[in-house]
């Protein structure tokens, strides 16, 4: 800026000198740097030239803006009509273009938001306290992918006014933090916080005929002598708890700004009243957050334009922008630039108010003439398809949160399907890891969701419906998985969840740790819901120390079985087993049956299993000793031995039975886990069938069926091949046939085809006769040379003789019809010429 | 009559024949054993077979009570008898038999599948009870007419059936009347029905099928409306107020009244009735209703205090386990006989504490309940008192409006004697009441008679309402005690049953050791 000083301060006498210096100065524009990775050939014309209409604009906003600076000497020059990436000036209203693009997410603002914050890199404005110099149209920054708060707030709007939203453009101060996309003292908003359950007591209704407890017999001193002592303690814990808080917070406390409310910063607000939003808001186009209007992160308000007006902030912005007012139509509060357009003006005080701009005449013809804007300079904003789903550039984006980082992906970017990663830190300073969250889409082993909890080493991975096994036909509905990450192999602590109703036989979880597994149950017929099974340690065998393959390995001797039984209550509660332990290792069965109604006590029965029990074709043999029972009901008959060997031998069955389940639950385990290994080394991506970039295969049926309809196109124009065309030729005057061309043309055309007819019969004669005569050759040289034969050639001669005698059928065939056609199609010939709309007129 | 008559001697279904068939068809190797040495009680039996044995009659079979299924194929049967005690019989199989009714079925609700192969029968019938059905076979018989199959009908799990080698199945259209008029049918004779000869059968007889469709529909819905009726008048009766909801009290109190019908012209008494029937009627509900909720306030209270008491039952007796079990492993694995002796003793004692404990608890909830139940019969024998006042109030007015009209009877009576022997009267009287009219005694004897049957109506009436709400509440309150006493008794001794359980179980520890 070049300021020259009042000429009442300088004496007389130095005013030549004075000439002299100010002479010397040469005043030059300001220069400014044009971004250089832009070829201004190829843009369209409205970017590099202003119509007449524009220029009007333009000297309008150039009075408005002398007027205004005249009104207002400490305001900052308006940024009304920043100069383009073509060095032209152009009224930032038409910088703005409403467009909407055919795609689902954008139609709604957060969407919108999301993406346009996604799809372009931050650049910080230099300096921080300036507006831009250049304000590039939105088409150039999406064909570079990098812009400042300008560049995003402009791209955005023009989106949003596109699908209805009352956008707007705010120019005006920000923290810090939000103008430097600073993240890093926000929350991650994808850790959800953990919400504290509330206990929702059950609100007994109060009978008034329950009965009253039984006398407390207890000091009631000192129960509240022991109710203070735990509050102290829990009092204690509570300040020890604040004061850590409080101590973290001051570590982690921003420096103070030096320029604190001076950073420049342009973001995008939404007024209420359009496509049902209720209250006016704000978003920050660089992190894509919607932000109440009273956030405290905005400093301060200069001035907001959309596609249609410029305001200006006569406000007072020393408190933020808490109280300020956004209704636009109120000129006290907001200056206008163009008093036509229609929507906002609500309370026009004419004249009363004196912060009214003092309108010229010639403006005030203006204003009747009702200026009307010219159309956007920029084109429409397009984005392909392509672009839309790689959104950032090259397909990966990071954003730093407070102790978590957030990395983002494109679909089908990264190999292994990965789309978003989230980071989780102990510290601010982000150096121990706490957590790892990955998120995955589009995988054909249905894997959504991965977690590393590194505190403990455990991976929890998270699955969709429809999982199936490499085991065809056997659903692993498999849903949560969670292991150890050092001891990934079989055998080891793990938790699997699975989606039950998927499963045929009803499994929710099974846990396990090296030495039992305990399985749960839901919906299963036989009342089924719980198996625990307690392993031993494997026979030590001695040798050489192998590796653990558990293919080849003997299996853990099993020592226990527990399993549990919901109520039946088509049985007897005596009759309806609660719980059956299968004690393996020290031969016995237990029993525990179900509490009948009003009972405390449950019945119980034992069995000693003979020790041949398993062996095949041994009959059992049973005393009364092997069993004891304890029965509730002392009225009940014992029942009888027969009844009890029956039980036992069906036991003893059901325990191999319970046992194989074991075994194939353990092998269902290895089976997963090596699919699991097998899925993570080739880490497939399966792509939809209404996917047609991707999908090979639909697009190589597309592309088949475009070649089809091609070659189909072809084909019609072969069909309607003119049979008058040569003939025509030859006519020198084809435009206008005479008569006698015309019968001439018919004769000739008539002619040709009686020719190629007789030909093409001659043609068939002539193969006929060869055929017959060769074969009559072959007959004579047969006949001759009979005697001498061989078999081979013997068959091979009749061979030839049938086949022989079967071309020459076809041909004689072949004959016959073309005689029979060939008149037909010299008449249908003639009846064609006679109807043609050429010949027709000479015919009729 | 049969092949066999002359030949073989029918045999008896005695003792020794169905002990013969239930050893034999019986548990086999040890189980059989056992068995033997057990014996085998013919309620204990589930299955039994008495095929090829030229049995007669059905008879002796009453002890077989939990029979599942019985075959009495290839005999000489001639009725079908003596099985009313079997009811849970599912499977029956009566082929090759000489049976001409279907009939004794009755008591066999739970049967599923029942087999009538080879026999003389021509009219299904008396099947009625047999609402579980699935397989039915009448091959074989002597069924001529299609109408049969209309009975089958009503068997709405039927699936499969067996109709061939009767007279009827000659008939052309034998199959497709049959398919048609069975929707629900699958198997038919062997062969699963096929789908486009279902639709053709049912295009063929719809007119038939629609027409028999409607009738059993109308009757469906009469059955559901007379039920609703007697459901609505068993919940009036309940409430004591049956018969109160309009002119009933009242045209009873006219129908048994000889005059009554001859004085019915007299005005005025009917719609007051009525109204004020209707009032107890109300109130009768009103109050059923608020009596209902009490005793159910009542009795969920008492549900949750003994839930509650159980499950801390229950918690002690699971702690006392765990603690038993450890201590039984511990005195397994040591050889110490001061430390097991140690160990027992805890354990007893921990028996007599768990004795204690539940005992208390038994203790506590009686005197809760008790207090709890004689708040409830004050409560509810003041509810009562207060009904039965209130009721008595009405039938009161009951009576003074009865009162009041005899008092108008009796005037317009007179009024019309003397209009009569003036000869004034205007309109002709009907000749049995005119009989009435002869002096002044006579009429004023019919009406006072008259007067007193209706009061009688109503006394009956109200002592009717008051003795059996009384009733009511008397075996309710009753009910209770008793339920509270059995509950008492039942759970004292199953905690003693307990308990000694377990001091056998240390003393059979102890004599081990």
């Amino acid at each position: 800026m070049y300021h020259i000083q009042g000429s009442q301060g300088i004496p007389p006498g130095n005013m030549e000198e004075l000439k002299k210096r100010l002479a010397s100065i040469t005043i030059e524009a300001p220069k400014i740097d044009l971004p250089n990775d832009i070829d201004v050939d190829q843009l369209p014309l409205s970017y590099t030239q202003n119509s007449q209409k524009e220029e009007l604009i333009l000297s309008y906003c150039d009075n408005f803006k002398k007027q205004f600076a005249h009104l207002y000497r400490d305001r900052k020059p308006l940024f009304m009509t920043p100069l383009n990436e073509c060095g032209i000036e152009k009224l930032i209203c038409t910088s703005l273009h409403p467009t909407e693009l055919p795609y689902k997410e954008l139609y709604t603002y957060d969407g919108a938001a999301t993406f346009v914050s996604d799809f372009l890199t931050f650049e910080p404005l230099t300096p921080t306290t300036e507006p831009p110099n250049i304000l590039c149209s939105s088409t150039t920054i999406l064909r570079r992918q990098k812009g400042n708060s300008f560049d995003f707030s402009m791209l955005l709007c023009s989106l949003l006014l596109g699908v209805g939203y009352d956008a707007y453009c705010v120019l005006g101060y920000a923290s810090r933090e939000t103008t430097y996309m600073d993240q890093s003292r926000e929350f991650c908003p994808l850790i959800t916080q953990q919400e504290e359950l509330v206990e929702v007591e059950a609100t007994k209704e109060q009978n008034k005929y329950t009965v009253k407890p039984p006398k407390d017999l207890r000091s009631k001193y000192l129960r509240d002598q022991d109710k203070k002592r735990v509050e102290e303690i829990k009092n204690e814990e509570n300040k020890q708890k604040e004061i850590e808080l409080k101590r973290i917070a001051a570590l982690e406390k921003p420096k103070p700004d030096p320029l604190h409310g001076l950073r420049v910063h342009c973001w995008v607000m939404i007024l209420s009243g359009k496509r049902e939003v209720a209250e006016t808001f704000f978003i920050e186009p660089l992190t894509g957050q919607a932000r109440s209007a009273q956030d405290d992160n905005y400093l301060g308000i200069e001035c907001v334009w959309n596609n249609l007006n410029f305001w200006v902030n006569m406000q007072d912005c020393s408190e933020g922008v808490q109280n300020m007012i956004y209704d636009l139509g109120d000129p006290a509060k907001w200056e206008f630039l163009f008093p036509n357009v229609d929507k906002p003006l609500l309370a026009l005080h004419q004249k009363e108010d004196d912060s009214i701009l003092d309108l010229d005449d010639d403006e005030e013809e203006i204003k009747d003439e009702q200026i009307d804007l010219p159309p956007a300079w920029i084109e429409a904003i397009e984005i392909s398809r392509t672009e839309y789903q790689t959104r950032s550039p090259q397909g990966k984006k990071t954003i730093l949160y407070k102790r978590a980082k957030l990395e983002k992906f494109a679909e089908y970017l990264v190999r292994d399907g990965l789309i978003t990663k989230l980071s989780i830190f102990d510290d601010i300073e982000m150096k121990n890891v706490l957590k790892t969250k990955e998120w995955f889409k589009h995988r054909k082993d249905k894997l959504n969701l991965r977690c590393y909890d590194h505190t403990t080493g455990k991976i929890t991975e998270e699955f969709s419906p429809g999982r199936i096994g490499s085991n065809i036909g056997k659903m692993q509905a498999l849903k949560e998985h969670t292991f150890q990450y050092s001891a990934p192999g079989p055998e080891n602590e793990r938790v699997m969840i699975f989606y039950s109703p998927a499963r045929v036989d009803g499994l929710v979880s099974r846990e396990e740790t090296p030495t039992s597994m305990v399985e749960t149950f839901k919906d299963r017929p036989d009342f089924l819901y719980y198996r625990a099974t307690y392993f031993g340690s494997r026979a030590k065998k001695f040798g050489p120390a192998k590796k653990y393959n558990p293919m080849t390995e003997s299996e853990r001797p099993i020592l226990k079985i527990v399993e549990r039984f919901n109520r039946n209550a088509e049985k007897l509660a005596d009759d309806d087993v609660a719980e059956r332990i299968f004690q393996i290792s020290d031969n016995r069965i237990q029993l525990i049956y179900h509490l009948g109604d009003n009972r405390i006590t449950a019945s119980k029965r034992e069995f000693l299993k003979p020790a041949n029990a398993h062996d095949k074709g041994v009959t059992l043999s049973m005393t009364p000793d092997m069993t004891s029972t304890f029965q509730v009901d002392i009225h009940q008959k014992q029942p009888k031995l027969r009844h009890l060997y029956e039980m036992l031998t069906s036991l003893i069955s059901e325990e191999l039975k319970s046992i194989d389940a074991v075994r194939a639950s353990e092998a269902e385990v290895r089976e997963i886990l090596i699919d699991r290994s097998k899925e993570e080394t080739a880490s497939e991506l399966s792509i939809s069938v209404y996917d047609t970039d991707r999908n090979v295969k639909a697009k190589l049926h597309r592309e088949e069926l475009l070649r089809q309809q091609r070659e189909e196109e072809l084909h019609r124009d072969e069909r309607e091949l003119d049979y008058l065309a040569p003939f025509l030729a030859q006519i020198e005057n084809a435009e206008n046939i005479t008569r006698s061309n015309a019968y001439e043309l018919k004769e000739k055309c008539l002619q040709d085809l009686k020719q190629r007819l007789i030909d093409q019969a001659n043609l068939i004669q002539s193969r006929f006769e060869k055929e017959t005569q060769e074969l009559q050759r072959k007959q004579a040289w047969y006949q001759q040379n009979q005697a001498s034969m061989q078999k081979e050639d013997e068959e091979e001669y009749l061979n030839y003789c049938s086949e022989a005698m079967f071309r020459i059928h076809i041909l004689e065939l072949r004959l016959n019809r073309h005689k029979e056609l060939a008149p037909h199609k010299y008449l249908a010939l003639e009846q064609k010429l006679r109807s043609d709309p050429r010949l027709a007129e000479f015919f009729n | 009559m049969s092949k066999l008559y002359d030949t073989i001697e029918p045999a008896v279904i005695d003792e020794q024949m169905l002990k013969q068939c239930v050893e034999e068809q019986g548990p086999k190797d040890e189980a059989g054993r056992i068995a033997n040495q057990e014996g085998i009680d013919f309620n204990e039996v589930l299955h039994l077979r008495l095929d090829f044995k030229n049995i007669l009659k059905i008879d002796n079979l009453w002890s077989f009570t939990n029979l599942v299924r019985l075959q009495l194929d290839n005999n000489i049967i001639e009725k079908i008898e003596g099985l009313n005690t079997l009811v849970n019989l599912k499977w029956l199989d009566l082929s090759f038999n000489n049976i001409e009714i279907i009939e004794g079925l009755d008591k066999l609700t739970q049967l599923t599948d029942l087999t009538l192969f080879s026999n003389r029968i021509a009219r299904i019938e008396n099947m009625d009870a047999l609402k579980e059905l699935q397989v039915v076979s009448f091959g074989n018989n002597l069924l001529k007419s299609l109408e049969n199959i209309a009975y089958l009908r009503r068997f709405k799990n039927l699936r499969t059936i067996n109709l061939s080698g009767n007279p009827f199945s000659e008939d052309d259209n034998y199959k497709s009347y049959i398919i048609a008029h069975l929707p629900s049918v699958i198997y038919l004779d062997y062969r699963l029905v096929d789908e486009s000869l279902r639709h053709q059968a049912r295009d063929q007889y719809e007119f038939s099928i629609v027409e028999l469709e409607q009738e059993e529909r109308e009757l469906e819905n009469k059955m559901i409306k007379e039920k609703a009726i007697e459901e609505r008048l068993q919940k009036e009766k309940r409430a004591y107020v049956e018969y109160l909801d309009g002119p009933e009290l009242f045209d009873q109190m006219v129908a048994d009244d000889p005059e009554a019908s001859k004085l019915s012209y007299l005005p005025g008494l009917a719609d007051k009735f009525v109204e004020l029937c209707k009032e107890i009627f109300q109130f009768g509900l009103k109050e059923h209703n608020k009596r209902e909720e009490e005793c159910n306030h009542f009795f969920s209270a008492l549900n949750d205090a003994k839930n509650e008491n159980r499950c801390i039952g229950i918690d002690a007796i699971n702690i006392f386990e765990e603690f038993k079990k450890a201590t039984f492993d511990d005195i397994m694995l040591t050889r110490d006989v001061q430390v097991v002796e140690a160990k027992l003793q805890e354990l007893s004692d921990k028996v007599q504490s768990l004795w204690n404990d539940l005992m208390g608890l038994e203790m506590q909830l009686v005197d809760q309940l008790e207090d709890t139940i004689k708040e409830f019969e004050r409560n509810m024998a003041e509810m009562v008192a207060a009904f039965i006042e209130h009721i008595q109030a009405l039938f009161a007015q009951c009576r003074d409006i009865e009162n009041q009209h005899f008092e108008r009877a009796t005037e317009i009576a007179l009024e019309t004697l003397e209009k009569l022997v003036k000869n004034e009267l205007e309109e002709e009287l009907p000749d049995d009441l005119r009989v009435l009219f002869v002096d002044k005694d006579t009429i004023t004897n019919a009406v006072t008679a008259s007067h007193d049957a209706h009061l009688v109506k109503i006394d009956n009436k109200e002592d009717d309402m008051v003795t059996r709400v009384n009733n009511w509440m008397r075996n309710m309150t009753d009910q209770v005690h008793e339920d509270e006493v059995k509950r008492n008794r039942s759970r004292v001794l199953e905690v003693t049953h307990l308990i000694d359980h377990y001091r056998d179980e240390i003393d059979s520890i102890e004599s081990q050791m």
